[in-house]
């Protein structure tokens, strides 16, 4: 291939990045969709669907993923194993207490499109239950993804000082009965 | 001088309904089955094809349309601007470049695409600062004008 093609010109243009992101506290569904997107390629101008250019996506502590709302309850994973009467509906948080794995994995393989690359796509996302990595894995890591939402702190992370700072609307009087 | 021999000779040899229906085997050569050889089959696989060829001078117009438009907007979220805000503001600034080229500036030539998002980034602050006028709240209102600044 000739040098001073515009080929020769652009090495790497098709090589993959290893992205990771810390799924701390962080909602399925946001994280899904910054997931599906790299795995498709599709924050790369070249992006092609055919030309499978999607990267790599480490997600890690996917078993500390925050469910806003009553999701925990209420939603509802269903199958069925192909046999009469084999209907299963689970919900997010008997999935999620038999495979941590399983609700990011569900929703990144929701969010990618309904073709034959959709297994491929797949096998590019490394889901990880807790922020430990193999070596092989490490090494391969590029570069890290900001997380999607930011990470409220808890009332017993704030010191009493910031506590008492908050502004309030309303002051309870000396004699108020608190429930 | 036009050698016309070897050519009506060719088309001479046999009866006329072979060389029709060789005709039409010619567009089924390479479908699938007993498609590409029985003229009963073929004929009908050949029409649809043509309707679907039809069709797809058509939709092809379309699907290169959404192409582009996913490039631009992978290129425009490397430079923190979303896809329909750059291409609202190039519109603005009498950019008159089309969804093809500016894709293909942003495939071979990134640098210029940059200068591209950073031209509807500042038209893009021009409007915000126009929308809010001084940049000072109503009075008498507590807005979120003095959070956006």
């Amino acid at each position: 291939m000739s040098s001073f093609s515009r080929s020769a010109q652009q090495w790497a243009t098709f090589a993959r990045s290893w992205f990771v992101i810390d799924a701390r506290m962080q909602p399925p569904g946001k994280l899904a969709t910054m997931c599906s997107v790299r795995l498709q390629g599709k924050h790369k101008p070249i992006y092609h669907a055919l030309s499978d250019c999607g990267d790599h996506v480490v997600i890690i502590n996917s078993k500390h993923i925050a469910f806003s709302g009553n999701k925990w309850e209420q939603k509802v994973y269903s199958s069925h194993t192909g046999y009469p009467g084999g209907f299963r509906q689970v919900t997010a948080v008997q999935l999620h207490s038999k495979d941590p794995k399983a609700i990011v994995k569900l929703a990144v393989y929701g969010m990618l499109p309904k073709n034959l690359h959709r297994r491929t796509m797949m096998q590019r996302l490394h889901i990880f239950p807790e922020d430990e990595l193999p070596d092989d894995i490490r090494a391969n890591l590029t570069e890290e993804l900001p997380q999607p939402r930011k990470i409220p702190r808890k009332l017993s992370e704030y010191t009493q000082e910031e506590i008492d700072a908050f502004p309030k609307l309303w002051i309870p009087p000396e004699n108020y009965k608190m429930q | 001088m036009v050698f016309l021999t070897l050519s009506c000779w060719i088309r001479n040899r046999g009866p006329d309904r072979y060389w029709k229906v060789q005709e039409l085997l010619k567009h089924a050569r390479h479908f699938r089955g007993r498609k590409n050889r029985c003229y009963k089959l073929a004929v009908r696989a050949v029409r649809r094809a043509f309707v679907y060829a039809t069709n797809a001078r058509r939709l092809k117009k379309r699907n290169m349309r959404t192409l582009w438009i996913t490039r631009i907007a992978a290129a425009s979220r490397e430079h923190g601007m979303k896809y329909p805000a750059l291409m609202h503001n190039l519109t603005k600034t009498s950019v008159q470049l089309n969804r093809r080229v500016v894709s293909d500036l942003a495939v071979t030539e990134p640098r210029s695409f940059l200068s591209l998002a950073k031209l509807a980034r500042a038209r893009q602050q021009e409007g915000f600062c126009a929308a809010l006028g001084d940049g000072k709240e109503p009075p008498g209102v507590f807005s979120r004008v003095v959070l956006l600044q």
